[in-house]
């Protein structure tokens, strides 16, 4: 309200741009929300519905087979058809995988696993950062905490990769033998257990509570701790709500570091089966065969929704938060 | 005497719970840093202990023709995606501040509403499916050629560049920011008789100035590092036409388990971004809160 002249609103040049702009506006907002209805669309249809062009923009003949398939034994057996004279079992080409529970609960796993461990340690970096060290210490600490943001991340990752397998010496001899840590859980939670963007955030809104009131609950006799539980915590919800949504939404996401570290088809999490069936979904030549394994695409589709469904619980649960969090200091 | 001996205590107590995430950042941030630099000096076999051979990974990249394409492809990425998506937000973002408030609330919910960033990519890769996909049906529906989409090496690229461009909306930071400022700068601006464009130009923009600042310097590190979307979109086909830097450096690396080339290449990128951003704070000499 506020570029648009407030005088003269009446006057039908100003009324037809501010109609425009409402239309462009909406215009994007029915862009933006296309796939997802897309998805939804496609992940209940027939095979024979998706497999044709010009594709039938509504299903015609909803049905719920591929989420079935996606939670069935099938996923990892594949599945028996007669053909003709012929019994033919039909794979996903060269992957194997498993019921989509496994994925899920790999992905619960590490989501919920870094965000323990993560969300606590980070606070506390960040409340010590803006609250309790000394000046000179300070400055030295800010650097060392918040300095790893700004290097481009493919840089440690071949010896992030190398860490994590001889754990911790990374270097290979015959004398030091360390933990392999690959093709384990803790392979993505370790690293993931801080991070300085949200120690950014944390440190921004700590920077905002009143040093006064901490100063007059020590001469209270508040015990650290009990300053932390009874002042800092109460006051801080918005920013955990904020940090928790981003923490969670980017390890629900991640891709590339799940790819590097997990070998075994059993540990992959989500995002890294999504894209292993995909590519084996898109090397079904053969419509008819799509058919048996879940109907091909609609199969993807209701595995993209499934992956979708929680990012968008955590939406509408943080949804007050975000709106509102988007004043936090931390993003000025 | 006393508070002296409780700000020691207070000092303490700062250490101890920064441990943590002391310990966790120095294995996991800095050494992996120092480490990486060590190894693009070195041959990791097989098996085996790790063997230092100077330079000859830089070497043998300079003489490498892929290496200078896959740059070449990333810059013309960074180049494509921030000259046609970059200033779509900010422009939506101004225009929806005209709204209403009510009208806003609900269009920015619509907005955000997320979806999972895998089953976002895959559903644009099925839009581009040259046999069953959307894009070609509509295509077909006009009576109009089809097009191989992200199967011609030709339009690969902007076919990744084309769904921040299509499905446009706000920043959530410039929306903080258009909100921060304050709306009697507009109402006497107005009674000077300003016009619409002399808003945006003088009042507008110029408080946005550090915002898109800082967002542009986080887009060019973005893009420069793209590896989710294209590597699943196009797995860097067709032929070498969309292999990125990163999807370079993750199949030496990763794929043939070179770890000394890959972590060489990885350095030569840590480089050329670290140029770009210096240039690019030079241009915007604003101080930039991080």
């Amino acid at each position: 309200m506020a570029i648009i002249p407030q005088v003269g609103r009446k006057k039908i040049r100003v009324r037809l741009l501010l109609f425009s702009i409402t239309l462009f506006l909406w215009l994007g907002v029915f862009l933006h929300l296309f796939p997802v209805w897309w998805t939804l669309v496609t992940s209940i249809s027939p095979y024979h519905e998706v497999y044709k062009l010009p594709p039938s923009f509504f299903p015609r003949h909803p049905t719920l087979f591929p989420y079935k398939f996606l939670f069935s034994a099938a996923m990892q057996t594949g599945v028996t058809i007669r053909q003709g004279e012929r019994i033919v079992t039909l794979h996903f080409g060269y992957s194997q995988f498993y019921p989509i529970w496994v994925y899920l609960k790999n992905s619960v796993i590490l989501t919920g696993g870094i965000m323990v461990f993560q969300i606590p340690i980070t606070a506390l970096v960040a409340y010590s950062l803006s609250k309790l060290h000394s000046p000179r210490w300070n400055r030295i600490l800010f650097i060392f905490f918040i300095g790893t943001m700004l290097i481009p991340y493919q840089i440690s990752l071949v010896p992030s990769y190398l860490l994590l397998k001889n754990f911790p010496f990374a270097f290979r001899t015959s004398s030091l033998r360390g933990i392999n840590f690959l093709d384990t859980y803790w392979a993505v939670i370790l690293p993931g257990m801080y991070s300085a963007f949200n120690c950014l955030l944390f440190k921004g809104y700590f920077d905002g509570i009143p040093e006064s009131i901490i100063q007059a609950a020590r001469l209270d006799g508040a015990s650290e701790l009990g300053i932390i539980r009874r002042i800092i915590l109460p006051t801080s919800k918005p920013v955990f709500a904020v940090v928790s949504y981003f923490t969670f939404t980017g390890a629900w996401n991640s891709f590339m570091w799940p790819l590097i570290v997990f070998k075994k088809a059993k540990l992959f999490p989500l995002p890294v089966f999504l894209y292993e069936i995909q590519a084996s979904v898109s090397d079904i030549k053969n419509p008819e065969y799509a058919r048996y394994l879940g109907g091909g695409i609609p199969l993807v589709m209701a595995a993209g929704i499934i992956q979708s469904i929680p990012v968008f619980i955590m939406f509408i649960i943080f949804r007050e938060q975000l709106m509102k969090g988007i004043q936090l200091r931390g993003f000025k | 005497m006393a508070e002296r001996r409780e700000l020691r205590a207070v000092r303490r107590w700062a250490w101890y719970i920064c441990l943590p995430g002391f310990i966790v950042n120095f294995i996991f941030g800095w050494y992996p840093l120092a480490l990486g630099i060590v190894v693009a000096f070195q041959d990791w076999p097989i098996i085996g202990p790790a063997k230092f051979v100077g330079l000859t990974h830089f070497y043998n990249l300079a003489s490498d023709p892929l290496f200078y394409k896959t740059f070449v492809n990333t810059f013309y990425y960074t180049a494509l995606s921030i000259g046609l998506t970059f200033f779509i937000p900010i422009i939506v973002s101004i225009l929806l501040m005209e709204m209403e408030k009510r009208v806003i609330r609900i269009m920015m919910i619509l907005w955000f509403i997320p979806m999972a960033s895998m089953s976002g990519i895959i559903v644009w890769k099925w839009f581009y499916n040259p046999y069953y996909g959307l894009f070609n049906g509509i295509l077909k529906i006009l009576g109009l050629p089809l097009s191989q989409w992200l199967n011609s090496s030709r339009i690969a690229m902007l076919c990744l560049v084309l769904p921040a461009l299509i499905m446009f909306g706000p920043g959530l930071i410039y929306i903080a920011s258009l909100q921060s400022i304050p709306s009697d700068l507009y109402e006497s601006a107005e009674l000077e008789g300003a016009s619409m464009w002399q808003k945006i130009w003088h009042i507008t923009l110029p408080r946005l100035r550090p915002v898109i600042a800082m967002l542009l310097l986080l887009a060019i590190i973005g893009n420069m590092q793209v590896f989710d979307q294209p590597y699943v979109m196009t797995g860097g086909g067709p032929g070498y036409a969309t292999t990125t830097v990163v999807i370079y450096f993750y199949n030496i690396a990763f794929n043939s388990l070179r770890f000394g080339k890959g972590a060489a290449l990885a350095f030569v990128l840590f480089c050329v971004i670290m140029v770009l951003v210096i240039i690019q704070r030079k241009y915007f000499r604003e101080n930039i809160d991080i």
